[in-house]
């Protein structure tokens, strides 16, 4: 028998209410003191709550609540930069010698700067180069612990789009110098990002040499490629569950245009895309790239291809051209992704850097 | 348990577990902090970042579980007095859902408008919480009583519109996979001294008016018939409870996202042990919420290296518990 049915629960409440007097019905004719209402135990505490609330909680909520997200005591004479979401920042007078880097892709452009001896604290997905694996963790791109981060005392936290705005506010709030910056559409964004990381680190020359490297190495692929007349199409793989893409929104799809090539994607307006095996047998690529982690794995991601997804049929696989990606460097929008853009260009028009056609 | 020893040894003992809790709670963490940090803490002589980390960080985040337990099982003891089914609570009727869904439809469209202490999130999630609810309680009502059966298989149906609904938002957006994860099985990760701030007065004033009634409520468990023959005003009660439900569950959802099981649980648990009426039953039930949801967190946040879903524990710990006393009672 439930405490529901009816009976029982009134059974009980009316004998308790008469026995101990401790919670009468206010309803029911008032025998005892007509003149005198007894003010009821459960009453009395409502009242006293509503009386403690008016008096302490205004006051509470006034003594620690963070104030407003944006920075108000910036130092008067120290130069303001604006981050990717528009706040201010104080330019730091020196290199920060704290550095909490919050995505790999800030991690690697952070070492190719030779700052990797004042990172501090780094994610779990950050393994390159393989120096930055000892760091210490503040968990992942999208879980990472605050309190980890406020514990490695920072004196710069660079934070990137994929983290979530809510935590990157909380450290804001909890008056961590964080720097967030966004990802671009291409690899034309890259050197501005070197260069906000470069800046913001006080690595300007550093991160000039950098990017003045990539981009000769840039232009020396887009020079051997020269003018394309016939564009393979091309179809990329992720690995994992499902048949995921690149749309045209993201910086790979710009890759793939770079290396002379058109993905068959790219009227995907998102950035991933799940796609389906009917519209690559309709499309029909030339080749197909997959992102894969080794060897190893790209010989499963072939195999899975032409074995569940029925692609057997499919240009690029009757043609072996299927090609290895290097999924590390493909990922992260980094100093690598001119290396894909070499292996990419390579891969799809080896006559041009005179390999066999 | 249900003699006058009894339920104060309950109170004493939960007293005593909230207690540990919170102090459980402000040793553990990622970052390895002693007793005597602590103690450093409470003579003042802390380090900055320890005493962010131990008052920023981990005192707000426990007491905003405390909160958001008490104020979800507050809310399952008014919705299962309300609808006289041990079965109710704001999962199964499907406030939280309906809540939640109104805190990210505020998200995605960037509704800002905010009362005193109540963002515009906080203030969606209320009125679809309520919409829900209300919805959920006219077509369930036939010729002015319920069929549980009709009241259970709604709220599930209403839950499930408001949760697919959410997913689709949520989908919508780019940043989805954190969000729809912090909705859907909630979380206190972001737990900070404004939000403690925001759930604090009302819930003192939902659990103050929720005890101003307890008796009416005691009332409606015989029927609404009989209640109103002694004097119960049946209507506004009613309608006061609802909204206050309402409110408990979205101020908790606008906050933690959905933590199921809480609300359901705890009342129950409560109930079993000291008996059906609600001038104790109320305070008790926020009392004990507040403390399992004070663990849960404690386990949420300590059990892996990275953080769970809240809701995971919750459901893990309480659904077994559950079954097991539902057991023992028959």
């Amino acid at each position: 028998m439930t405490p529901f049915e009816a009976g029982t629960l009134n059974r009980r409440d009316s004998s308790q209410g008469h026995r101990e007097g401790s919670c009468p019905r206010r309803h029911a004719p008032q025998a005892q003191a007509p003149f005198l209402p007894r003010l009821l135990p459960a009453r009395a505490i409502a009242l006293f709550l509503v009386v403690l609330t008016s008096s302490i909680f205004p006051a509470l909520g006034k003594c620690r609540v963070p104030k407003d997200v944006s920075r108000n005591d910036l130092p008067a004479q120290a130069e303001v930069l604006k981050d990717d979401l528009g706040r201010p920042f104080p330019l730091p007078a020196t290199t920060p010698t704290r550095i909490v880097s919050m995505a790999p892709n800030i991690t690697e452009i952070l070492f190719a700067l030779g700052l990797g001896g004042n990172v501090v604290g780094v994610t779990r997905f950050c393994d390159y180069p393989p120096e930055a694996v000892s760091i210490a963790k503040i968990g992942g791109l999208v879980d990472p612990n605050i309190e980890r981060i406020q514990a490695l005392a920072p004196d710069l936290v660079i934070a990137f789009r994929g983290n979530p705005l809510r935590i990157v506010n909380r450290l804001a709030a909890l008056k961590l110098p964080v720097f967030v910056l966004d990802i671009g559409n291409g690899l034309d964004a890259l050197y501005p990002l070197i260069a906000r990381v470069g800046l913001v680190t006080r690595r300007e020359k550093e991160a000039e040499g950098l990017a003045a490297g990539l981009r000769a190495r840039q232009s020396a692929v887009e020079s051997a490629l020269g003018q394309v007349r016939e564009k393979p199409r091309v179809f990329v793989v992720l690995r994992g569950q499902g048949l995921w893409t690149c749309g045209g929104g993201s910086y790979v799809n710009d890759l793939i245009a770079r290396a002379g090539a058109v993905n068959i994607a790219a009227a995907m307006p998102k950035k991933w895309v799940l796609y389906s095996p009917e519209r690559i047998l309709r499309d029909d690529p030339d080749a197909i790239f997959i992102l894969s982690k080794s060897e190893e794995d790209f010989a499963r991601g072939r195999e899975w291809l032409s074995r569940e997804v029925h692609l057997d049929r499919v240009r690029a696989v009757v043609g072996r051209r299927v090609y290895m990606i290097d999924e590390n460097s493909a990922s992260r929008f980094g100093p690598r992704l001119v290396d894909v853009l070499d292996r990419m260009a390579r891969a799809l028009h080896p006559e041009r850097f005179g390999g066999k056609p | 348990m249900s003699g006058k020893a009894g339920r104060r040894l309950l109170l004493a003992l939960l007293i005593l577990l909230a207690a540990a809790g919170f102090l459980l709670s402000l040793l553990t963490g990622p970052v390895k902090t002693s007793g005597a940090d602590l103690w450093n803490l409470v003579r003042g002589e802390a380090t900055g970042v320890q005493a962010t980390i131990f008052l920023d960080l981990r005192l707000s985040r426990a007491i905003l579980a405390f909160l958001v337990g008490a104020s979800l099982a507050l809310s399952g003891a008014i919705l299962q007095g309300y609808f006289q089914n041990p079965m109710a609570d704001p999962f199964v009727v499907g406030v939280s859902s309906g809540a939640s869904l109104g805190a990210v439809l505020a998200l995605s469209l960037g509704v800002n408008v905010a009362v005193p202490g109540f963002s515009g999130q906080g203030l969606m999630a209320f009125a679809s919480g309520l919409g829900i609810v209300s919805f959920v309680y006219l077509l369930s009502l036939r010729k002015g009583s319920f069929k549980i059966e009709t009241l259970l298989l709604t709220g599930i149906a209403a839950g499930a519109l408001a949760s697919a609904l959410t997913s689709f938002l949520l989908f919508m957006r780019s940043d989805s996979f954190d969000q729809a994860v912090f909705w859907l099985l909630g979380s206190f990760q972001l737990a900070d001294w404004k939000q403690v701030g925001t759930v604090a007065p009302y819930f003192v004033i939902c659990l103050a008016a929720s005890l101003w009634l307890a008796k009416d409520m005691n009332l409606l468990a015989m029927g609404d018939e009989t209640a109103r023959a002694l004097g119960c005003p049946v209507r506004r009660v009613r309608k006061a409870f609802l909204v206050l439900a309402s409110l408990l569950a979205a101020l908790s959802v606008s906050v933690s996202g959905i933590i199921g099981f809480v609300g359901l649980v705890v009342p129950h648990w409560i109930r079993l042990l000291i008996g059906p009426d609600h001038c104790r039953l109320f305070p008790y039930a926020s009392l004990a919420g507040g403390t399992f949801l004070l663990y849960s967190d404690l386990i949420a946040r300590t059990v892996l290296p990275s953080e769970l879903p809240i809701g995971v524990i919750t459901a893990a710990v309480g659904a077994p518990f559950f079954l097991y006393l539902l057991h023992q009672k028959r």
